[in-house]
């Protein structure tokens, strides 16, 4: 499907600048990307979540966790995209979301899972010894001590989803995988333009969640 | 505290998985090493026959003409080394002038209109001579080109033409909005999007590229109005779609002519790689690709399989 | 059109039969078993095989640069937050663009899958790799300074067997992800699991999707399987639960 042009030092200059020329289409397209790619880790948060938080408080299911996650890492992204193609019968944003969703619920379960399982018992129980009731102590006790895991988890989902969003370009899904799939008209400088287009949105998300945890980590250090 | 031998079982466990590891890197790149080496147009075999890196673009006609040519030379003692799924003209266009692939079947009028970027010619000979003469100031050259031709078209539902009520091409400009499928380099050819934009004006369009998905299924959907089907699609044959008519010709005549490096046919086993190819050729009539499409698209015979049986059936291989 | 055949004094050419193919095949349907059957040994096979292949030298180069790496990593802080920031990098270029990106370099052969998919597992067995190190307990070191053992009898006989279940868990996790990322290869290069997947794709062809995702992801699950038993061979004190 792809081919060289050649490949000079001036290659990265030249995606710059095409960065720079085409600043309304890359901004549109990683916009399109970016919605893809939340939109999916959203509803896999709202699916994924309360299963994996659930379990962990009851400690249940261990491995229907550890199955999950991964089987959910064997399961090839075109493989997934073309399963709903064929099964939708066309191509779009919510064939390409549907595909994401499940590629984004094993990390986020698994660690919601252990986030929440890994809370020292003892505290449990003293919480559950003050009257506390079980949703109270899911909420109040294990989510907060547990949020580090569950953040990681986010994070590493998020990475994920929007390089594996660009797949979903080359099946008719837009964003910035459309510009990377048709070099024929891009060029090798838009490719490697939109390429560095989803490593800084990957990297900024990352970053921001990163910073979501170490606070949250930092809230429940023990004050000494 | 654990055991000494568990100690040294991990120990030994790294050691053999570095060591595995080591010598399949190294065994990669050896053979990697050997594998690039094939790259070179010139590379020969004992018997003196050049070696033929043979591409094909990234649709099943294409895989399918590679085979053909592919195993007809194969039969008469050269080496193929195939290369398929290149991608669009524009680039297997880059990989023979760049000298990664050698041989590879074309389309007359592509190579006209949307490499070279001229005018169409207004017959089949015409377009071939032009386009000869094109590649043969490259270093290249074509070799003899197919009776059968296969060109894009301006492919709907038949339901849907008659709803809107549209016949030719030029009858779209009366639709005030719809959609177009094609392979993203569509929207830089004048035998595509950029023909029905400024030659028909039909600015109103908007283009929906399409890569992995057959342009049928999308039709099928509702997801465009129309798309480019190829002219030679077994699904063209059926009552349901309908290809409107090129009034204006954007789409050009297209036969299919192998392109070859002109380094290829140098030396003692040119011709015969010459009449190999164009004993092929002649035997491509568009009732024998309709055949052939419709075994592969339709039947899901592999295109190696019905490649075989065509040369096979023909004294070709 | 036809002056070309009449030229050549033949009537035209001979067409086989080539079948029709099943009712199942013409629909295109999910469960042709008899298209699995009759290509298995042509088309599901080698791309079996070519999918092996791609794997183990990927993961076994990867795992082998990524222990340097991550020595490296351990023992001098400084290189650590480097490494880590250029693995993380790699890690989010999404597959497809990097082997665009390395074709003009290495061409359309394996050579530039492999780069692609080594850089991948890179990411995943160094970060492994050092927080498995890492997590070795301060007392395990105490207890070989106590015995007096050099720094690197200490690491060889102390850090590296205890960092091993992290490490292992790392290496399942890179094979895992490697057989799934090297779907994405059939994009560049007609090899693995990803091209009758595509293939299937392209013809709306449900078996030959299902067949080579099917393939891919038992191919994933048996690696997975048959590392973590070599993992409990290995390392049985983590049996312990």
């Amino acid at each position: 499907m792809i081919l060289g042009d050649s490949f000079t030092p001036g290659t990265f200059a030249d995606a710059f600048r095409f960065i720079f020329d085409h600043a309304t289409l890359m901004l549109d397209k990683t916009a399109e990307t970016a919605e893809l790619s939340f939109a999916a880790l959203g509803v896999a948060l709202l699916l994924a979540l309360p299963l994996g938080l659930w379990l962990g408080h009851r400690h249940r299911g261990l491995f229907v966790a550890l199955g999950v996650s991964t089987i959910g890492r064997a399961l090839p992204i075109i493989a997934l995209v073309a399963f709903f193609i064929t099964l939708f019968g066309s191509i779009g944003f919510w064939v390409n979301a549907a595909a994401l969703i499940v590629l984004a619920i094993p990390p986020l379960l698994t660690n919601a899972y252990f986030g929440i399982e890994g809370v020292d018992r003892d505290v449990v129980e003293a919480a559950r010894g003050v009257g506390l009731k079980e949703s109270q102590i899911l909420s109040r006790v294990e989510l907060p001590l547990g949020l580090p895991l569950l953040l990681a988890g986010v994070r590493i989902a998020a990475v994920f989803v929007i390089a594996t969003a660009t797949i979903a370009g080359t099946v008719g899904g837009g964003g910035l995988g459309e510009i990377i799939a048709n070099q024929a008209s891009y060029g090798l400088s838009g490719v490697l333009a939109a390429a560095l287009c989803v490593s800084a949105l990957a990297l900024v998300t990352a970053f921001v969640i990163g910073l979501a945890r170490s606070a949250a980590s930092r809230r429940m250090a023990p004050r000494t | 505290m654990y055991r000494k031998h568990t100690r040294r079982a991990a120990k030994a466990a790294f050691a053999v998985s570095l060591g595995v590891a080591l010598l399949i890197g190294l065994a990669a790149c050896g053979g990697g090493g050997g594998e690039n080496t094939t790259t070179t147009t010139t590379t020969t075999q004992a018997s003196g026959k050049p070696t033929i890196i043979l591409g094909s673009k990234n649709f099943s006609e294409e895989t399918l003409l590679g085979q053909l040519y592919g195993q007809a030379l194969q039969a008469k003692g050269f080496k193929v080394v195939y290369k398929p799924s290149i991608g669009s003209s524009e680039l297997i266009d880059t990989a023979i002038t760049s000298g990664k692939i050698n041989f590879y079947p074309e389309y007359t009028g592509v190579i006209v209109l949307d490499l070279a970027k001229e005018k169409s010619p207004k017959t089949v000979n015409a377009t071939y001579r032009a386009a000869k003469k094109y590649e043969d100031g490259r270093g290249l050259t074509l070799l003899d080109s197919t009776p059968f031709e296969d060109v894009d078209t301006f492919t709907m539902l038949t339901s849907k033409a008659n709803a809107l009520g549209v016949h030719k091409i030029s009858d779209m400009t009366k639709v005030a909005h719809f959609s177009y499928a094609g392979y993203p380099e569509c929207q830089t050819r004048a035998t595509c999007l950029l023909g029905l934009k400024n030659v028909y004006g039909l600015k109103q369009v908007q283009f929906k590229p399409l890569s992995t998905i057959s342009v049928y299924t999308l039709l099928d959907n509702g997801t465009v109005t129309a798309g480019d089907g190829f002219s030679t699609d077994p699904q063209q044959l059926q009552k349901k779609y309908k290809a409107l008519v090129d009034d204006k010709h954007i789409f050009g005549f297209q036969n299919v002519a192998p392109v070859v490096s002109q380094k290829l046919l140098s030396g003692s086993n040119g011709r015969l790689l010459e009449d190999t190819s164009n004993a092929v050729s002649r035997r491509l009539t568009l009732n024998a690709m309709q055949q052939m499409n419709n075994a592969v698209v339709v039947a899901k015979v592999s295109p190696t399989i019905v490649a075989k049986k065509f040369l096979q059936a023909n004294g070709l291989a | 059109m036809s002056g070309w055949l009449l030229a050549d004094g033949h009537g035209g050419p001979v067409i086989p039969n080539f079948g029709q193919g099943s009712a199942c095949e013409r629909s295109g349907g999910w469960f042709c078993t008899d298209w699995v059957r009759a290509n298995w040994s042509s088309t599901l096979q080698p791309a079996l095989v070519q999918h092996v292949e791609l794997t183990v030298i990927a993961v076994a180069v990867g795992f082998a640069i990524a222990s340097l790496l991550a020595v490296v990593g351990y023992r001098w802080r400084p290189f650590d937050v480097p490494l880590g920031v250029f693995t993380d990098f790699l890690y989010t270029i999404p597959s497809l663009a990097l082997f665009i990106l390395l074709v003009p370099f290495t061409g359309l052969t394996v050579t530039t899958v492999e780069i692609a998919l080594i850089s991948y597992t890179l990411f995943i067995l160094y970060r492994n790799m050092v927080a498995g190190l890492r997590g070795v307990p301060d007392e395990a070191l105490e207890v070989a300074r106590g015995m007096g053992l050099t720094r690197v009898q200490t690491f060889f006989r102390v850090e590296l067997p205890l960092a091993s279940p992290a490490m292992f868990a790392g290496l399942r996790i890179a094979t895992v992800s490697t057989v799934s990322i090297a779907t994405v290869a059939a994009f560049v290069i007609p090899k693995g699991l990803g091209e009758p997947i595509l293939t299937g794709l392209q013809q709306s062809f449900g078996t030959e999707i299902l067949a080579g995702s099917l393939l891919a992801i038992l191919l994933a699950l048996t690696a997975d399987g048959l590392l973590a038993l070599f993992q409990r061979g290995v390392t049985p004190w983590t049996r312990v639960r």
